[in-house]
């Protein structure tokens, strides 16, 4: 029984920090580290236009990429 | 004084009267009065909340058309299609100066229609912009990035950059990777070792086992890959490297701990494992972010030639690509203008410079018929000349050829590591296979042997000796960027500590390289201001010389602005101001003027005349640099020998050379000669670090063991030479020489610690002494040796 309790919380410590270093590397993969000051910086300019903004620039995104897409 | 009222756009601040009022704003002028409508137009007025009181440069700049963007030979070199069928284009955006910049760069191109993506690093202002060309074209989008008030020009991302940031963030990934299961795995093993002296049962001892080999795993075959990729490289060379030994030992230790685990026969080592991949690559990382990136010379020299030039064609004056210019072809050069290809002179007159070419330090005067060559730059003379060749045969193409060569011949001196590490690894792994053959053939079991066999590698874990060189360069690199030494990669500094000869160019490098004021008479009737109104409209070295003497000795001279100016080439300046008459220039000026005056002096003088009489004189002179017969000393003191090379004259050159203290001088060299120099003292066997500033230099410093270039010199020098002075000083120069050899110390006494160690503990390993917990503490505690003693130097070099 001892031992299982072990094991339990074994697996329970490294998924939870496994997760962690998914997170991280996402990150990384992403580019989000590639500018500190960028990224730090942003955060004071946070607001909801900003937010509207990056939505549609993703809308558009979509867009043109259907659109190149497209068979002529 | 009035008051001064800050720019809205741009934070400037100027006196009220001066300024543009538009209802409760205040503007600098029609620039910033634009990009603030613009920027109110288009929704954007936000940024001002975002730049706070921060000042901006106005965008007061006139631009060239911008279609030239658009022109298919552009798009060959500079934009490329991405994976999603989109334009993709590398800019370098000027004028950013804090993070609201960026926002409103960002934001301003991404409202446009057809563009996808605007990605702008605030570290290094560099932009990547993706399109749909069929909606947008890239003019319009650099038009956009002028109209608020930047500018954009592209560079060639080339791929070496793209590949260094790629390796870079693999590194990355896989270091974060290995610490994190290496640092599990320390929590777990401190269980099990709890439990190796307190005894646990064989169940609890596999469970923890399982566990640490479920954390070794991605660290062996994930952040280990590097390793078995390297011995894989070394072995194809038939080169038994570092790698191999580490990929060996850990892929050894890691079957047998799985054996172990398996048949639950004695101690797993997957914290060796795990830790042994993590040391060494952390060093290895270290080693790949302080590696050059190969300069890509092709890309170096284009980057930094413009690539149109303005030629007459039908009365016309018309810009066109370099390469289309053929001999024959008008060219018109204005003042300030680099000369791109050599030619003879057909209009006009004037002074030009061509200390980048041939090292002579004083503006060379040319008149009508008189040859110009490429590479050399208009001081003030505005001329129309006859391309005599076309820019493939150009010297300045000629030279560029030359580099190219000079740098792939540049020797690489094999770094103390490299050739340890190779004896090491052999050795280490041959004592490993006699330990096994020894212990098997004495009567014991196979297991034994084996573990007993990967102990020895295990102990002998070349952590330290990974670490040795990384740490050490990498404290040598900080000490170095502290005082504004820049070295471009780690193992230069090994290089340098080595060196035998050093050659110093004399203009720009050993002095200032521009005339300075050493000697000032002034008499009745001087006016401090007609005579600084008089050499600040001149571009002529020397009035700028005394311009920057007078700026010195006082504060705000008011300007006078003159009825009637001319400069006469050769001569100087001739002004009137009222009823004055106003004459400065040499003494063959004067007397040209009626002026008769006497004075005797071997340097440059300039004479300055009001209703001609003489009412000040001034001798300037080249000056040497502080600190130039220090560094000579020092230097001969360790037996380097120092010569000057330089393309001036015998009399100048011998000059500087005997106040600082070098005996050998070799002078009126061409850049040729300055390479040839090189070479044949390489051929001689000898390392030679050179130190220039100029075009002149650029073959010598390429093909040099260490070039190093001052930061205020020419580009292309600054790109082919490995280490750079920003503060152009030949203290640091001193500074760099001392650091490197501290460097290098440092890397013998980390060898010798990591090595007296590993001789200590490897008998012991042999003799099957070593159980798994004293395995894992000692690799670790010869790495925190050797990484402390490289701290050790950081502080003491702090304190001296």
């Amino acid at each position: 029984m001892d031992n299982w309790v072990i094991v339990m919380m074994l697996i329970v410590s490294l998924f939870l920090g496994a997760i962690a270093l998914f997170a991280f590397m996402w990150g990384v993969k992403n580019g989000q580290f590639d500018d500190q000051e960028k990224y730090l910086n942003a955060t004071k300019f946070d607001n909801v236009e900003d937010l509207q903004a990056a939505v549609e620039k993703e809308k558009k995104l979509e867009e043109l990429r259907k659109k190149s897409y497209r068979p002529e | 004084m009035s008051n001064k009222i800050a720019c809205t756009h741009c934070h400037l601040e100027f006196s009220e009267d001066v300024m543009i009022v538009d209802g409760t704003h205040y503007f600098c002028c029609n620039g910033c009065q634009g990009v603030f409508h613009l920027l109110s137009d288009e929704g954007l007025s936000s940024f001002y909340d975002k730049t706070g009181d921060i000042k901006l440069s106005p965008p007061t700049h006139q631009y060239e058309d911008s279609t030239n963007f658009n022109a298919p030979a552009f798009y060959d070199k500079f934009v490329k299609l991405n994976s999603d069928g989109f334009n993709e284009v590398s800019l370098i955006i000027e004028g950013i100066h804090c993070s609201a910049c960026i926002w409103l760069n960002e934001k301003a191109l991404h409202k446009m229609e057809g563009v996808v993506e605007a990605n702008i690093n605030f570290t290094n202002n560099k932009a990547t912009i993706t399109w749909v060309d069929s909606i947008v074209k890239l003019s319009e989008i650099i038009d956009m990035i002028r109209a608020i008030g930047y500018n954009a020009y592209p560079y060639d991302a080339s791929l070496q950059e793209v590949h260094a940031n790629k390796e870079r963030k693999e590194y990355y990934l896989k270091m974060a990777v290995a610490i994190f299961a290496s640092m599990n795995i320390m929590w777990i093993a401190v269980a099990q070792y709890a439990g190796f002296f307190s005894g646990m049962t064989k169940d609890m001892k596999t469970i923890l086992n399982i566990a640490e080999g479920v954390l070794a795993t991605p660290v062996l075959f994930y952040s280990g890959w590097v390793f078995f990729r390297g011995s894989y490289y070394g072995l194809k060379n038939r080169v038994v490297n570092m790698d191999l030994l580490v990929a060996t030992g850990a892929s050894l230790t890691y079957i047998y701990s799985v054996y172990i685990t398996i048949t639950e026969l004695g101690e797993a080592y997957f914290d060796s494992v795990s830790m042994i991949i993590t040391f060494v690559l952390i060093g290895k990382f270290l080693e790949v972010i302080s590696k050059k990136n190969a300069a890509d010379t092709l890309d170096i020299i284009t980057k930094h030639l413009p690539s149109e030039i303005n030629v007459v064609r039908d009365e016309k004056i018309v810009s066109i690509k370099l390469e289309d210019v053929v001999v024959g072809d008008i060219i018109v050069i204005a003042s300030g203008e680099k000369i791109l290809l050599d030619g003879i002179i057909s209009k006009g007159e004037g002074f030009f410079d061509e200390s980048s070419l041939t090292g002579e330090s004083k503006p060379i005067y040319k008149g009508l018929e008189e040859n110009i060559i490429s590479g050399a730059l208009s001081i003030d003379a505005d001329i129309h000349y006859k391309a005599s060749r076309d820019f493939e045969h150009s010297t300045l193409s000629n030279l560029v050829s030359l580099l190219e060569t000079a740098i792939n011949k540049k020797p690489r001196i094999e770094q103390l590591a490299n050739k340890l590490s190779e004896h090491f690894s052999t050795v280490v792994l041959l004592l490993s296979i006699g330990t096994f053959f020894v212990w098997w053939i004495w009567p014991h079991s196979f297991e034994e042997s084996l573990m007993v066999a990967i102990s020895v590698i295990v102990i002998a874990c070349p952590c330290a000796l990974g670490l040795a060189t990384p740490v050490a360069t990498l404290v040598g690199l900080n000490l170095g960027a502290k005082k504004g030494i820049l070295f471009k990669e780690a193992a230069q500094l090994e290089t340098m500590a080595k060196v035998d000869v050093l050659l110093v160019d004399k203009t720009g490098t050993l002095t200032v390289g521009k005339p300075e004021v050493i000697k000032e008479n002034t008499f009745d009737g001087f006016d401090i201001k007609l005579l600084y109104s008089l050499v600040k409209s001149s571009k002529h070295p020397i009035s700028q010389g005394i311009k920057n003497h007078i700026i010195q000795a006082a504060e705000d001279i008011d300007e006078i602005i003159f009825d009637e100016f001319s400069q006469l080439s050769a001569r100087g300046i001739v002004a009137k101001y009222k009823t004055n008459e106003i004459i400065g220039g040499n003494l063959q000026l004067m007397s040209e003027f009626g002026i008769e005056y006497v004075y005797e002096s071997d340097e440059s003088l300039f004479c300055f005349a009001i209703n001609k009489q003489v009412v000040a004189v001034y001798e300037l002179s080249d000056t040497i640099k502080e600190g130039a017969s220090e560094l000579v000393k020092f230097l001969a003191n360790k037996d380097i020998q120092t010569i000057m090379l330089t393309g001036d004259h015998q009399q100048s050159a011998q000059k500087v050379a005997q106040h600082i203290g070098i005996k050998e001088v070799n002078y009126e060299l061409t850049p040729q000669d300055k390479l040839a120099f090189v070479e044949s003292l390489q051929s001689e066997g000898k390392v030679i670090v050179m130190v220039g500033d100029g075009i002149n230099d650029i073959l010598a410093l390429g093909r040099s063991d260490i070039g190093i270039v001052m930061g205020s010199g020419s580009d292309i020098a600054i790109d082919v030479s490995d280490v750079v002075l920003l503060n152009d000083s030949l203290d640091s120069l001193l500074s760099a020489f001392k650091i490197s050899d501290t460097t290098f110390k440092l890397i013998k006494q980390n060898f010798g610690i990591s090595l007296v160690y590993n001789a200590v503990t490897i008998p012991l390993a042999m003799a099957g002494y070593v159980i798994p917990l004293i395995a894992a503490l000692s690799m670790s505690f010869s790495s925190l040796l050797v990484v402390g003693n490289s701290l050790r130097i950081k502080y003491k070099w702090k304190r001296s």
